[in-house]
Parts: structure tokens; sequence; C-alpha cells
């Protein structure tokens, strides 16, 4: 008895041992080859560098130029900011928002690349049987948005296009877990979000836009960032890095149904709310234009004025034209 | 003329300001059993720990074959008040320490037999008796072969049956094998059953030294002689 | 006839108490699934045992399950050897040297103060996002329970037992390994024991920092879409493995600890028979 106890335990050690070397073996396996320029890409899951990872052409063609690109993943854009100011990731894949928040923080970033938007997808969901039906309809209700990201632009301007006053509404500020909480069991009455929550929403609680991008000028676009230093010694990298997504973005505008399959798997949606999403936005990726980094500039704005931002940022000093 | 082991010269004990021993006194003879007795808190522990060389004297020296004793007395073995025994090992694990090797297997095999243990090998301390314990820790003692054996009151704990039996046991190994024996107890009958010499310990030094020649005989002697003794040194404690 | 008939008793009593614990646990997963099945609560935000079952068997069956799973037990033993190992050795040299314990007793305990996860900002900047930055903060995690066990085990080694290895002569080796060091073990399992509780909770925190991979990923991800499915499937794993380790150190202290267990029955045994 005694001894079959002892072997029973270390049957399971060694178990334990074995799966967690197995483990080990896994890290491993993404850590690359040696030659290679090492070059590291920061991304969250279903944006430009996502499907650039998931066709697998990006990581060849790179290869050729003598690039070992590593991908990482992340939670939320400030996280991957922070990486990025530690020197940890090269590149970063973000929304609109939060390089204005890291400019203002101190953060050396330079943007490099802009993207498409999700105007279509980013907005104020209501539900379908709300009673608020204008946007001035608004006044007096409970909105729920998450603070210094991209929602608390879109209420901004939002209230702005209705000509409402900021203190109309009351300001429900809810991380995204939180708010998906309170809007489905109805302690708010709508919610500043985008996609592909917006999508998954609309169809599981039977809810639709208010007001999109389109019409708030909250446009939602995605940036590449990189640190200073490293974007002004590395522009032919940041030129390939461009030139590679902007194909990885023809095909997927292209290949919609593989692209809605994947991604369906990965980000665990219902392929019916990841076609939502995909259709109504067009991928793309170019160098920085004047006109992008007026958008930009219109957030710093904004965001200095509702003192949400401390400090008065000139977007244009951290703009590279890469041509 | 016996031969002389140990001499206590002068020897005192202070802790700051309490005295303990001021001038204590005592030739201890080769293989001779001795025992010291007194009022407990009189100094007698104390000595034996000195003695042993677990305590460093404060005045005095002692001498053990024309050497002064400083640090460990490795001559000597303690067989301290509580056993001792280390509850995770079996008693022959115990009895061994760090003894290696086949011989010291079946030497404390020997020992073991000899103090009555001969089946309880495998057993854990716990599984024993008090007066077992002490007997492992008897066959510990004895395992290192040391010509001074030195009892700090080992039967204290025990019932009185256990312990008469364990008195004439001890007393018979050491006689066998011809340790010299120092044994402090406050039991004047226990010195009386068991010493050839019995020394008072009082204010602070040996004040007297009772010779015992009802001990040491096949035939456990006069009772009323004992008594007589016992009576004696007990008036000399007292007085 | 009395005879055998306590004895049954006691035997049908015997197994009454080892399926106890599993009482509570065993009726909360049925309520849960009747809950469910009649719609007691919204099953967006809890999902029924069989549908989190069904989903672990899915993740399962493309292989993400396990290669997350063999990810995480490899982060956490990882930091559990290396803080487990380090608070060992700290906690045995101030255990054993007063002058280490004056050089270091002070400042481990002030750095213990320190909630370990707050720590997090500082380990990115300096370790990064990969691996050692996360098995690194759950070493730190382990470090301070191991050290406090040991140091503590160590110091409250009986002295008599001490001086008589002194006094029979043991050599320093012997005196560690026959003495000390079994003197010490209880107490060191234990914060083994507390160790591996740490160990989850923190590598739980450390995943959701940049991981892409491993079960605080897992969770992490489905919280961004509210797939309360695997959520739910993460906890029950995290619970799992928890349960699991702490299965595993108990019984790593009946195997080395087993003279305690005797010396236990046995005074038991006495007080028994004492009181008839």
């Amino acid at each position: 008895m005694k001894n079959l106890k002892k072997s029973f335990i270390a049957i399971l050690l060694l178990f334990w041992c074995g799966v967690a070397i197995y483990g080990w073996h896994l890290t491993r396996e993404d850590a690359g080859s040696s030659s290679l320029k090492n070059v590291v890409l920061g991304y969250q899951a279903g944006d430009e560098f996502y499907i650039s990872k998931i066709r697998g052409q990006f990581v060849k063609k790179m290869k050729a130029k003598g690039y070992n690109v590593k991908f990482k993943e992340f939670q939320n854009g400030a996280a991957m900011l922070q990486a990025l100011a530690s020197g940890n990731v090269d590149y970063a894949r973000v929304g609109d928002t939060p390089p204005v928040s890291a400019l203002a923080a101190g953060t050396k970033l330079t943007y490099v690349a802009a993207g498409g938007t999700k105007a279509k997808g980013s907005g104020i969901l209501i539900r379908k049987n709300s009673s608020i039906k204008t946007l001035a309809d608004l006044k007096g209700k409970k909105v729920a948005y998450t603070k210094g990201t991209s929602s608390q632009y879109m209420l901004l301007r939002a209230l702005k296009v209705a000509g409402l006053s900021n203190d109309d509404i009351t300001w429900v500020n809810l991380d995204s877990d939180a708010a998906s909480v309170a809007y489905s069991k109805g302690k708010v009455d709508a919610w500043a979000n985008w996609d592909p929550s917006v999508a998954q929403v609309e169809i599981t609680e039977n809810s639709k836009l208010l007001v999109d991008g389109t019409t708030t000028k909250a446009l939602n676009r995605s940036f590449i960032v990189s640190p200073t230093t490293y974007a002004s010694k590395n522009k032919t990298l940041s030129k390939l890095i461009i030139k590679y997504t902007e194909q990885d973005m023809k095909w997927a505008n292209k290949n919609h149904s593989k692209l809605i399959k994947k991604m369906s798997a990965d980000l665990k949606l219902s392929k019916k709310v990841v076609r939502r999403s995909v259709i109504r936005r067009t991928f793309s990726m170019h160098a920085m234009s004047k006109s992008v980094v007026k958008e930009e500039q219109e957030i710093a704005n904004v965001f200095y004025d509702n003192n949400i931002l401390t400090k008065k940022i000139d977007v244009s000093k951290h703009v590279q034209y890469l041509k | 003329m016996p031969q002389k082991l140990l001499e206590i010269n002068k020897v005192g004990k202070s802790y700051g300001k309490s005295v303990i021993l001021s001038d204590a006194n005592l030739v201890i003879n080769e293989g001779e059993f001795i025992a010291l007795v007194g009022m407990s808190g009189g100094g007698k522990s104390t000595l034996l720990r000195m003695l042993a060389g677990l305590e460093e004297t404060s005045a005095g020296s002692i001498i053990q074959d024309g050497n002064k004793i400083q640090g460990l007395n490795k001559e000597a073995r303690v067989m301290f008040q509580e056993d001792r025994l280390l509850p995770w090992m079996n008693v022959m694990d115990n009895v061994l320490l760090d003894k290696r090797g086949k011989q010291s297997v079946s030497e404390a095999t020997e020992l073991l037999t000899q103090v009555g243990l001969g089946q309880y090998v495998e057993q854990l301390p716990s599984q024993l008796s008090g007066g077992q314990r002490q007997r492992v820790a008897l066959a510990r003692a004895l395992m290192s072969h040391p010509r001074l054996l030195l009892l700090d009151e080992p039967l204290g704990a025990l019932d009185a049956l256990t312990r008469t039996k364990m008195q004439d046991l001890i007393r018979k190994v050491c006689q066998d094998k011809a340790i010299t024996t120092f044994l402090v107890t406050h039991d004047i009958n226990e010195a009386v059953r068991m010493a050839d010499r019995i020394a008072v310990i009082k204010n602070g030094t040996i004040w007297r030294i009772v010779e015992n020649p009802y001990r040491g005989k096949e035939s456990l002697g006069d009772k009323e002689k004992e008594v007589e003794i016992s009576e004696e040194i007990l008036a000399e404690i007292l007085d | 006839m009395e005879n055998i008939e306590t004895n049954e008793k006691y035997h049908f009593s015997f197994k009454f108490k080892n399926s106890l614990p599993w009482l509570i646990p065993v009726f909360l997963i049925v309520f849960w699934q009747v809950a469910c099945n009649l719609s007691w609560v919204n099953e967006t935000l809890l999902p029924s045992p069989i549908d989190v079952v069904t989903n672990g068997i899915k993740l399962f069956k493309n292989g993400e399950l396990q290669e997350n799973m063999s990810i995480s037990l490899y982060r956490a033993t990882a930091g559990l050897l290396i803080g487990g190992g380090l608070g060992f050795v700290l906690g045995f040299i101030n255990g054993v040297s007063r002058k280490a314990r004056l050089l270091f007793d002070s400042t481990i305990q002030m750095l213990r103060n320190i909630p370990h996860l707050a720590l997090i900002p500082l380990i990115i900047l300096w370790l990064g996002i990969g691996e050692s930055a996360k098995i690194s903060l759950v070493a730190l995690g382990c470090l301070f329970p191991m050290y406090i066990n040991t140091y503590h085990g160590i110091t409250s080694v009986d002295p008599k037992l001490i001086e008589m290895g002194k006094s029979y002569e043991l050599s320093k080796k012997d005196l560690f390994i026959k003495v000390i060091f079994p003197g010490a073990l209880p107490t060191i399992l234990m914060g083994v024991r507390y160790a591996l509780g740490v160990m989850w909770t923190t590598l739980i925190v450390a995943e959701t920092i940049s991981a892409s991979s491993g079960i605080g990923y897992m969770s992490t991800n489905a919280e961004q879409f509210m797939d309360m499915k695997t959520i739910v499937l993460c906890i029950l794993i995290y619970a799992l493995l928890g349960k699991l380790s702490d299965f595993i150190a108990k019984n790593l202290e009946d195997i080395f600890l087993e003279w305690r267990a005797v010396e236990r029955r046995n005074t038991d045994a006495s007080e028994t028979s004492r009181n008839k």
C-alpha cells in the first residue's frame, strides 16, 4: 500500500516533468533562427499584422530579405505600447487613440504607417427596440465607454455632431467586459464600442449602431508605430513591412471566406459575427499621409480640450513619411 | 591504587552575578561509578555539562589524563535527561548515528540485544515506551566506546518500577564494560543503589564524599545499611 | 459477533468519510447544470457544465488545450524550481549563519512585503515580455514562502537535538543531513505547499502580460470576446491543477514525514487507552 502510493506519486511527478519539458520545447519553437536580424511585431487578434501572420507569406518574404520576424500577441494597445517603450516590440499595430496617449505620457514613438478604418463598425450601440431614435435622444441617457480608448473619442464626437454638451449624458466608464455585462443587463442605455465586439452585440443582443464612424468622423483607423530611434535607423525595413503588409491586405480583401474561417476559430467568435465585421471594412496599409495626420491631430486636440490629456501634442512631429 | 582519570580542580561557574559553583574539587578514578547528589539548582547538571565540554568553567580547571578539557570532551558521552532520540530515524539508525559499515551494524545489534531491544531495531522512537527509549539512548552512548559515561538524571521521568530495572541494567552494563560513570541525580536512593562513591554537592562545592561499600556486590546488600547511608547523605544535604 | 459488527460499522463510516470532501463540489455542479437546463441563469453569462466540457473536448481535439497546458506547466515548474530553490538556499544560509541573517534577513523581509504583482511593470522593462519575464514573476512569488518556511524550519529545530548531535561528534555535514534538515522538513514541505499555491495564482497574472500561449492567455483571450465557455473551462483547469499540486504536496508530506504519522497514531492510541 505504502509502496503503491510512492510509485503513484513518482509516476505523477515524472508525468508532470515530461509535460513541462514538452511545454518548454513548444516555447523554444518560436525562438527562431540565428543569423537573421530579429524583428518583433506586436499585434492584437484580428488586426492587420494578425492577417499577415495567418497568411504566412509575410514571414517567408521577410526571411528572404534577411529578417526573422516574430509576432507577439497583446491583449490591449496600452500593454503593447508599454512593451514598445521598453524596446521589446519593434513595430506595433495599434488603434488611433493609444499612440496619442502614449505620446502625451512621453513615449518616444513614431507613426510609420496608416491602415484602413473601422468606421462602419465603430459607433454607439443601442437596442433595436430602444427609445433612442436619434443622436439627440441620448440626452439624459447612460452611455458606457472605456476611458482613454477610441470609444471615448467616438462619444465625444457623437455629442458634438448632435450638438449636445458633455454634461447632457451620464458617462459610465467601464472596461469592455464590464460594459458588456452592464449592456446586456440593461444597466446602460447605449455603449460606445467597435468591431468585432459591435458585430457580436448586434447579433446576440438584437442591437444596432445608432451612429457609426462615417458620421462622427471618429474613424478608428489602424496605425503602425515604432520607437523613434528604431524607426529612424530602419527606414528600409519599415518600407518592406508596409509593402508586404499591403500585399497581405489585398489578399484579405479578396479572400474573405478563408479569413473569416480562420478568424472565427482564433477569436472564438461565430462566423456570422466575424463575417459582419469583415465585410464592412477594407483592409489596407500605406505610408503616412497628411490627411491621416490631421485625423490624429484632431483626436489629440479633442482629448486635450476635455482634460483627458494634460499635454498638447503636435502629431506631425512624430511622423515619418516613407515614400 | 586506583588510576586517576579526571580531576576537578577548584572549578567555579557563574552566570553574570549568580554563582552556581564556587570551589568544587573532585577526583574521578578509572572504572568507578560515582554519583553526584544535591538539591535541584545546586549545580549538579552544570558540573556534568562542564565535564562533557558543553559548557566552559568560569574558574579553575578540569584535567583529564593530564590535559585540561577545552571544548568538547571527546572521551565522554552524555545520556541526557530526555532521551534526545531523533524521531525520524528508527532505533538502529539512532544508535548508529554517523557510523557506517557492517561491523558497526553488528555492534549496534549486539548492544541493542544487551539492553533488551533486539526485536525493536526497525521501530521508531515514538513506538517505544519511555524506558525503552532511554535504553536506546544508552546503547547510542555506548556505541562510541566512551571512557567516561555522563548520566544527567536520565531516569528522572520514568515510573518507579521501570526505574529500578534501568538502574540495574545501567549499573551492570557499565561494570561489564568497565566504563567510568558519572551519575547526576536528585534521588539519593538511586545513588546508593548504583554508585561506588557518592559525592554530595552543596553551597556550590563538593561538600562530602561517601564511600558506598554495599554497592557492586552480587546480592543487593543489606537493606538496612542502604537506608542508613541514604539517611546519612540526606542529613548532610539538609544540614 | 459484536466485534465484527463494530468493525463493519467502522468500515462504512470510513468510506463515507472518504466521499465527504466531494459532496459539495458534486452538488454544486449538478445544481449548476440543472439551473442552466431550467434557464434560471443566462447561458451567455454562465454556460452549463456540459457546454464547458464539450468546449474542452473541442479544444483538446485541435491540440490547443494540451499545448497551452503544457506551456503553462513549464512556466510554473521552472518558476517554482528557480524561486523555490533560491528561497531554500537563502533560508538555509540565514537559518544556519547568524552573520548572514543579520546581513540579509531585514532586506528580504522588506522586499517580501511588496506585493510581487506590483513588480510587473519593472519586470517588463527589465526582462521584456518573453518567457524569462513570466518565469521570473512566478519565481519571485515562490521565493518568499520557501524562504520563510526554510528559515523558520531550520531555526526552530529542537536545540537539544542539535546539542546531542554536536556532543556525539557529528560532522557538520552529518549534523545537517541527520538532524537539522529532517527536523526542518515538516516546515519546509509546508513552504512547498504554499509556494505551489502562489505559483498558480502568479502564473495566471504572468500569462496576461503579452502571452501568446498558456492557460492564462486562453482565458484573457476568451475574456475579450466574452467566450464564457472557455473562461469557465480555464477556471476549472486552474482549480484542477491547483488541487493536483496540492495532492502531490500532501502525498510528499505523507511519504517523507511518515514518522510523524506514526507518532500521531501512537499518541492518539495512548490517549484513548488512557481515557478508557
